[in-house]
Order: structure tokens, then sequence, then C-alpha cells
């Protein structure tokens, strides 16, 4: 449907089908072609048909028209030596076509007489016609409500006056209601329906029936209970036997079986409302049943039906027509569906007609994609008004990306000091089992071992298996020219090769002295502090960075694209190269504000909903999760792949990504178990239903489970058994256990699987999965997005309570430790209420929760023995009554840091 | 029923996850669409059987288990002239979510907007329970039908009206009824 009031392009199929020329006497026949010009634009042109007076091109052509376009059409006689000779000409004015057919070119014959003699102007007495063009126009609904007429703006062109007197004429017609008038089509401009498909099956046919017209483009959603099931079953039985087209199909379904309601080219203005509404009720439609019939078989002139446009009213209750190519069916369970012929495809859900501006086209491989000549875009998803509106939203939003991104930080990255790891596990190795996939161990000329990794061409000194456990935590780097050594009684020594000399005695500043420590002496404050965890990703990155840099030149408009290629055509350990960004067009060195900029900017873009890549997590989540439906592009996975490198990218080089992944997403790319718990941020519904089976005895209240589930992706309702034979197996308090635990794997896997696999396969190809073992999901998130400056004084405005008021002792102790804290665990406390370290752009009086806008809140639950808990949905803190402020600041340190499992208790 | 499975390129099976159904033959598919949205089927059963009086001439889209359509006929005045048609939307994921209800005829009601929204505790997201069942949705609905909860209204206009001056609201809402309304089905 086209949009109220835009004045923007609409599609239309023109096929110039054939003509038939008077012969000019002579006895060289004449090479016609066809040029047809819409305005100012270029022409489009037929072949030449060789030497003939009724030649035929039967060719298409989809052109973007106006109500107000220009159409001319140009019959010329091809010559090789001279120049090309008009055979004869016809302009016409796509709005008088409009007007005559109440906005709807659908299945459109027209046929022109053509002239010659200048000007092409059929008024002109003194043209000479030559004979007749015929043409085919169809896919075009406007709302002419919401067209203008043609006012005197072009007054000079010719067709302005036919405009005005072919409307005239209709408006004549439509009154005394002859079909002649129409037909006749003054002006040298004689158009009728074509009847498509063939309808022969059809019983009801009868020859020459007038066909009753639908007012006005108007598209009501069907109610179903408007007509009888059957009836419509039955229509669709006719419509699949006799493989009628698309829109009789679904006229027929939907309306009434005997009325093809073939809408175009309505004659009438729509001029009797209140007759058309009169008629809209079911008994009135059987009422005039008879008149409506099919257009079968019509006359000998073939199956071609001419237009009468006597009666405006018919039912209202009709569905927009489907897009060309396109055919409703019923599955055998009476499921109506829809099958596109274009694509092969078939969906559940009703295809909306492309918006304006929009054209369907089909590349090398056959496949069906969608241009957008507004903005000169491609992409696969067919799109419609709510796309579109979303699209425009996350480009308005591209100004705001960079100076997000300034604000963004994390520490410094400062460069940390060789050696740093230690070798006692060298004999642990049995006990770990064989070394991930790709992975080897060397030993390096001082009979020190490591690690190397031919998939991605890194070395290590640290194992691979061991790598970021705790107990095997790696520690903080030894000062230059230091490394430890192991005597023969596995005791630990340190080498200082700068002296020469060793010691047992640790060299790095602040070593245990007396503290609590870790499996290797360091202090485990020490071990879990994040800083610490940084600095030992970035000498890993160092180690294995390469020499040289790679040039990615990319241009704005084509950012994805560009990247894409580039990123995928190098071998993925180059991509660990120093960068070298350039935007292509705009001066600057990249000495890494452009790369800073680069990184965001195409996070920014991945993320853009057109290419339904990603989706966010829920209305209240505004963190990022794959989204199931991006199979929709066919080459969804190998996008996936591109972001796997290019996320892994962001981490090696230190840059910020403009928006997050879910938690569940980090503790996938961690490898970690997903628990219940964790759909809570991601579908807290869900959640809740899942808890409340966990916490009730399910036998006594007739929840009718199975081990079985239904899920639906793009309108399709798709069947999963959770075990075999699982849709036999009934849920009860016995087996629930089982039944939550897979329940809980396939709501985090469902439909994503294939694309989380190409993500993580990309991403270990540039950097090992292995090397973010240091960190937790949340330390991920901070890792990747940065941290961000939090404005405490609108943090605390905009805080509501509940049990507690503001000067409560609890609250106040609250702000004082917000205040004192460093931006680290403000930025930890805010992910750990609202899952995510990032403040709305619009300050905190923005924080959404899953019922709209959410507030961040601060309530009284529980005792002081218990710890602080956390509710991401509704962004809310439960802080029990604490007795002293430092009581209050323990527990809340311990929660925030300890991420595993607390939350739940 | 016929006991072919549709087969072939342009029949709608599920893409992604039901693996089972596009590797398999016919026979397992057929099965899978029976197992299909088998609670609200169940419930249908129920409801048809036994369901609130106040319920009436339940209708389900054939090409759609989870869609409903029903008229709700309530006692008290000024409802009780006239019928409603209300939308009864199953997501596939029921009972793991709760069903949504629309009006599909107008209604003057301080808990009904004008576009047929309902704003009922017992399928709101926070109170949804997975044993919660349809008929009882269906008796909390008629319920709010015959008696208003003018504190939570959907449309405060109507709401202020209903507690400030009842006589006018029973008025206008009984000529709305009249002339918006449908016929009430037999019982």
């Amino acid at each position: 449907m086209s949009e109220p009031g835009n004045p923007g392009f609409h599609q239309l199929s023109v096929t110039i089908e054939c003509a038939h020329l008077k012969s000019s006497g002579g006895f060289l026949k004449p090479n016609p072609y066809v040029e047809l010009a819409i305005d100012d634009k270029a022409p489009r042109k037929t072949e030449v048909v060789k030497c003939t007076i009724q030649p035929k091109w039967n060719e298409e052509f989809t052109v973007l028209v106006t109500p107000h376009s220009l159409l001319h059409y140009r019959v010329l006689d091809h010559n090789s030596f001279r120049k090309d000779s008009i055979l004869g000409e016809k302009r016409i004015c796509l709005y008088d076509i409009l007007h005559m057919c109440n906005g709807r070119c659908e299945y459109l014959e027209i046929t022109l007489d053509l002239y010659r003699g200048s000007p092409a102007d059929s008024q002109n007495v003194a043209a000479v016609k030559v004979g007749e063009l015929i043409t085919l126009m169809h896919g075009l609904r406007i709302d002419m409500g919401f067209v203008n007429a043609p006012t005197a703006v072009q007054p000079s062109l010719p067709s302005t006056r036919l405009g005005d007197t072919v409307s005239r004429n209709s408006g004549s017609c439509s009154t005394n209601g002859e079909a002649g008038g129409v037909r006749g089509g003054l002006n040298g401009v004689r158009f009728r329906i074509r009847p498509h498909g063939n309808g022969s099956n059809i019983p009801n046919g009868s020859s020459q029936a007038p066909v009753r017209q639908v007012p006005g483009a108007h598209s009501h959603p069907i109610t179903h209970a408007d007509l009888s099931t059957l009836a419509a079953r039955a229509a669709a039985a006719v419509a699949a036997a006799s493989q009628m087209s698309q829109e009789q199909a679904q006229a027929q379904a939907v309306t009434h079986p005997h009325h093809p309601v073939n809408g175009a080219g309505a004659v009438h203005p729509p001029e009797h409302p209140a007759e058309g509404e009169s008629n809209a009720s079911p008994s009135t439609s059987a009422a005039t049943m008879p008149n409506g019939v099919a257009p079968v078989g019509a006359g000998a002139t073939g199956p071609c039906v001419d237009v009468e446009a006597r009666v405006p009213g018919s039912t209202a209750t009709v569905e927009e027509p489907l897009p060309a190519g396109w055919e409703m069916r019923y599955d055998v369970y009476g499921r109506r569906y829809y099958v596109d012929h274009n694509t092969r495809s078939t969906s559940w859900e009703r295809p909306q007609p492309l918006p304006p501006g929009w054209e369907i086209r089909r590349d090398q491989r056959g496949r069906i994609y969608y241009v957008d000549h507004n903005t000169r875009t491609t992409t696969w998803q067919r799109p419609s008004t709510e796309r579109l509106q979303h699209y425009q939203h996350w480009q308005g939003q591209r100004d705001h990306v960079m100076t997000q991104g300034n604000q963004r930080f994390l520490y410094p990255q400062n460069p940390t000091t060789p050696h740093a790891d230690l070798t006692a596990i060298a004999e642990e190795e049995d006990a770990l089992g064989p070394l991930p996939e790709g992975w080897e161990k060397r030993v390096g000329p001082e009979g020190r071992p490591y690690f190397c990794n031919h998939k991605n061409r890194v070395t290590q000194w640290e194992d691979p298996r061991t790598q970021g456990e705790e107990m095997g935590a790696d520690e903080p780097p030894l000062p230059a020219g230091w490394e430890i050594r192991l005597t023969e009684d596995h005791v630990r020594y340190f080498v200082d090769h700068n002296k020469k000399t060793t010691t047992f005695q640790d060299p790095r500043p602040g070593a245990p002295k007396g503290m609590p420590v870790g499996a290797y002496g360091v202090p485990r404050a020490y071990e879990r502090s994040f800083r610490w965890k940084i600095s030992q990703f970035r000498y890993l990155c160092q180690n294995n960075a390469f020499p040289s840099h790679i040039k990615i030149s990319v241009a704005r408009q084509t950012l994805f694209e560009d990247s894409y290629h580039q990123i995928m055509r190098l071998p993925p350990y180059e991509l660990r190269k120093r960068l070298y960004i350039i935007f292509r067009g705009e001066e600057g060195l990249d000495y890494g504000g452009v790369s800073r900029e680069w990184f965001f900017m195409l996070s920014h873009e991945v993320l853009n909903p057109m290419y339904c890549l990603f989706e966010y997590a829920n209305k209240s989540n505004y963190s990022l999760q794959i989204n199931p439906a991006s199979y929709v592009n066919p080459d969804h996975l190998l996008y996936f792949k591109f972001i796997g490198r290019f996320i892994a990218m962001a981490l090696y080089h230190g840059r910020f990504i403009y928006s997050g992944f879910t938690m569940p997403f980090y503790k996938r790319m961690l490898n970690k178990q997903l628990i219940m718990k964790d759909i809570e941020s991601i579908d807290p519904e869900f959640y809740n239903s899942l808890v409340w089976i966990r916490d009730n005895n399910i036998d006594e209240c007739g929840l009718e489970l199975y081990f079985s589930v239904d899920f639906e992706v793009l309108g399709q309702v798709m069947h999963h058994e959770l075990k075999e034979n699982g849709d036999k197996v009934r849920v009860c308090e016995e087996n629930k256990e089982e039944y939550m635990r897979l329940m809980t794997e396939w709501r985090m896997t469902r439909g994503i699987e294939d694309q989380t696999n190409y993500f993580l396969q990309g991403f270990d190809e540039v950097v090992p999965l292995v090397w973010l073992k240091y960190f937790d999901e949340r330390e991920l998130e901070l890792m990747l997005c940065g941290m961000q400056e939090v404005d405490v004084d609108d943090w605390q405005r905009n805080t509501i309570y509940r049990h507690y008021t503001r000067s409560s002792k609890q609250v106040v102790w609250f702000w004082q430790f917000v205040r004192q804290t460093d931006n680290e665990k403000r930025a930890r406390l805010l992910q750990f209420v609202t899952g995510t370290c990032r403040v709305p752009v619009g300050g905190f009086a923005e924080l959404m929760g899953s019922n709209g806008p959410q507030r961040f809140c601060i309530e009284k639950v529980g005792k002081d023995t218990w710890l602080p808990r956390s509710h991401t949905c509704f962004n809310r803190l439960d802080l029990p009554p604490y007795k002293s402020y430092e009581q209050l600041v323990e527990k809340l340190i311990y929660a925030i840091e300890e991420t595993e499992g607390f939350g739940q208790e | 029923m016929p006991c072919q499975p549709p087969r072939g390129l342009c029949v709608p099976f599920p893409k992604l996850l039901c693996l089972t159904v596009i590797q398999t033959t016919g026979r397992l598919a057929y099965r899978h669409l029976l197992e299909w949205a088998r609670r609200a089927r169940l419930e249908l059963v129920d409801i048809r059987v036994t369901g609130p009086k106040a319920f009436r001439d339940v209708q389900v889209d054939e090409s759609n288990m989870l869609l409903w359509h029903g008229f709700i006929v309530p006692d008290n005045p000024p409802y009780n002239k006239g019928a409603f048609r209300i939308e009864i939307n199953f997501p596939a994921e029921y009972p793991f979510k709760p069903p949504k209800i629309h009006f599909k005829t107008k209604i003057y009601h301080p808990n009904i907007d004008e576009k047929g929204q309902v704003c009922l505790p017992i399928i709101s997201a926070e109170n949804w329970k997975p044993a919660t069942k349809t008929d009882q949705v269906i008796q909390a609905l008629v319920a709010l039908v015959n008696d208003p909860e003018p504190e939570h209204p959907l449309r405060a206009d109507l709401a202020e009206e209903y507690i400030k001056d009842r006589k006018k609201f029973m008025k206008n809402a009984e000529e709305f009824t009249k002339k918006h309304s449908e016929r009430r089905p037999p019982e």
C-alpha cells in the first residue's frame, strides 16, 4: 500500500507487448522497436524486431513513476545506416490512467493509438494515426484520495488536456454507467483489465459478465469469523485445482467464493461510500452474488473482460492483493500459507507490497534481493514499513554514535614487560588430557616449554588447557629480564638475567608477604583484579603481533560491504597486524583515531536491523543477541564469521564497539554452561514460567506439558522435540528437572546454533578463544564496550525506593559507596543491576524495563546476612537492611565481583 | 482428514529447528503437526464443553489453532443488551507465555481502550502462570466487563465519568452498546 501523501516513487511494471502498424505502402517493412521514456529519465528500449508491421516484443520493464509521471511511448524504425526514424508515438499521463482505474494498475491492458507528426498529441487533428501499441501495466496501487489532481503546473503538456477530458468523461460515465465511455477511452487510449491466469475450471463462468469493483484500496484485516471457513476452504480448493492466479484465489477465499474481486481498473470515482458500506455485510453480498461472476472465457476475443464501472459498492473486507508472483494456498490441514513463485519460497505470513521506491531483483545466482532506489541500497530482506522506520531510526543515530564512542574508556594499555608466566604445570600435562585442536606443545631453546596454535598462528607460554583458571592462574608480569624457574623439588625461584643472580624472593612489588595467596603465591586479590587480567591478555596480544600493517580502505556509505570484503579476503592471523584504516575521500592518517572510529561505526552498522543479523534481547534489554531469523539473509553465516573476526580484532587492538551483547552470549564465548537464571535477562516471561514450574507441584494442575515445544520465527511455527519421542513423554514432578534443563538449553540456543558457531569460529581464527578465559562475561563486556563516566548525580536523581526512603541509612550508605568507589566498580554495579554497564543516551531517566521506562530501584529485602540480589529486567537492586556501612560495602562488592550463581540465592 | 502430508518445494515447512521434520519422511512430519499447539487444542475442548456461559460461540480459525474467536455476553447493565466479539491469540510458546485478548467489538468501558486492548492482570507478564487456564482468563475478563475497575483504567476519561457521574456513564454506555455491539448468540 502506498504511503499517504508520499511524494516518492512507485514501482510499475510495464510490458510492451506488440504493435499493429499500418503498412506504409513501401515495399520495405520497418524494423520496429519501442522506446519508453518516463518523465525526463533515460528511455528504456525493447529489442528490435526485424522487418515486420506486426512486431511482438513482450518485454517487461520495471519503472519508477510518480502518480503524475508522463509516459512517452515511441515506436522507432531501426536503421543501420541512418538515424532511426519515428514510426509513431504517444504520450500519456499516468494520472489519467490512475484516475480512471481508481488508483489500481493491475493487469491493465492499454491500447494506444500511435500517431505520427509532431506534436504527438492525440488532440492534434493534423496527427495521423499510424497504428496501435499494446502494453500491459501491472503492480501499481495508489490510494487516489492522497493524490492531487494535476494542477496547472504543466499546462504546456498536451497530456494535461487529455487528462482533463478523460476525467470529465469518466465522471460522466460513472453516472450514466456507460461502459463504452471507458472502453472507448477517448483520445486514443483504451484499456481493459486482463484476467490473469487461466480460470477455466471456475464454476459459474460466463462470458462478458461484468466484474464488480472494489472501491478504494482499503486494506482491512480479515476477520475470519466474517465468513464461513468452509466456503473459504472450498474456494481454496478450487484455487489450487485450477491454478488460478494468486489474486483471484485470494479474493475468492477471502470474500466470497463467487466473487473474483478484481479490483484493478475500477473506473468510477469513489463517490458512494454509503452504498459501499451497506454492501459490506455478508447478507447483501449474498444478494449480489449473481452479478459477480468469474471472468472466464470472455467471448471470442480471448480471456479478456471488459471493465464496466457501474456499481461502486462491494464488500469492504478485502485484503490487499498479493504482490506479483505470490499465491495463497492452503495446506492439507487447512492452514493458509503463501507461495512466492519469485523466490520459490513459502511463508505463513502474508506478504506486504513493496514500499514506494523499492524494487525486487534477482542476482546472478538467481537469488532475490530488494533495491531501494530512494537510498540506492540493497537488502535481502523484504522491506516493510515498520522495518523501514526502524532502519531510519537506526541511521539517524549515526551522528550520536561517535560522541558515545569518545566517552568510553578502560585502563590505559600499559605495555607490559615480557616474561609473565611459569612452567610449573609441565608435569601436570597428562592429567589435563590432550591439547585443544590446533595446538602443539614445543620446547624453546632454554628448555622452556611453550604452546603454539597452527590454526591462528599464535604462540604462548600458557597452557591453553588451564589458561585463565583460577587455580592455574598466571601471575602478574615479572620485571624485565626476570624469569621463574623451578628447582628439582618443584620449589620455584627467580632468575635475574640482568644481574645473573637467582633468588627465592619474588621481585614483584606487592608480592605476597603474609597476604592470602593463590595457587602460585600471588595474592588472590591481585589475581582477580580486572586490571591484572587485562595486562595478561594484552601481553598475549603483543607477543603474537605480526610485523608491518594492513590497510583497510572503506567508504562511509558502504562501510559494511567494504569492510566485509577486505577482512574476509585476508588470512585471519594477518588481522593482528597493525591496522591502517582509510575512510575513502577523507584525509587523516590513522594513528589510532581513525581505526577507533572504524570499529565503533562498523559495529553500529553490522547491528543494523536491516541486515537482520542481530536483535535486541527484548524490549527492556538493549543488549544484542543473534537473530534466529537471520537466515532470511542467505549469506548470514559468512557474515557471522566476519563479525566474529571483527569482534576479535576489537579486543585484540583494544578498541570499543558501539553496543554490547547479552550476558548469555558472552558466556557462550567463554564456553560457560548456561543456567536457567540466564534466561531472565533475555526473556523474563519465559523465565518466570520456568521458575513457576520449578517451584510448584506440577502433577496437580494439568499443565499438559510434554518434552516438546513450539516456537515461532517469521510467522512460522516450529515444533521441536526436546528429546527423542518427547512428544510422548509427559512432564511430571519426577522428570521436571530434566525438562527444565532441556528447556533452558533449547531456549538459549534455539535457532542460533549455526550462527553462533560461525561467529566463534571467526573469532578464534584471529584471537584464540582460550585467551578470554581470564575474564568472566561481565569483564568481557567491559573490555568490548569500555566504561563510561557515570553521572552519579543523574543516577541518584532518577532512583526510586521501595520499603526504603531517600533518607534511610542503607540508602545513604549506598550512595556514599557509589560516590567513593572508582569507575570500574560503578560500572559493574550498574551492570549487576541493569544487565549492562552502559547508560542510556538520555541518562538514567531513560532506563528501560520490561514494561517500558523503569527507573533504577532499590528495594529493602531480606536480612542483613543475605547478599544483595538484582532483577535486571526491572532494574531493581534488592538491598538487605545491613547494619553498618562496612557491611554494606563488603556484601555489595562481593555480589558484583562474584558472578556465578549467587544471584539466585 | 487427508493423510498425505504436504510435500515438495512450495510447502511451508519449518526451516530451522525442526530438522526432524525436514529430514525424515512424511509420517513423522504428520505426527508433529498433530502435536502442534497441543495445550490450546485441549483447552478448546474443555471450553466448548464446560466453559463459562458468558463466553459463547467459540470459533477457532481452522488455519490457526492458536487464534480463537468468541462472544462475551455480559450479565450486568449497561452491557447486558449486547454481545462483544473478542479474539484470543495464543503465542507459539503457550503456556510459557500468556495469551493475548483483543476486543473486536467496540465497547464503552474504562478498562478497554479504543483499539480493543484490555488490561487483565491474570495474563500480565508479572502474574502469568503456566497453569492458568483459558477458562479462568475468560472468567476474569467477564468479571471485569461486568464490573469495571475504574482504579486501574485504560481510558481515564471513562473512569472519571464512571466514578463521578454514574448515571451519565450508564446512559452513554447503554447507547454505545446499542449502536455498536453484536446480537447475542442463542444459549
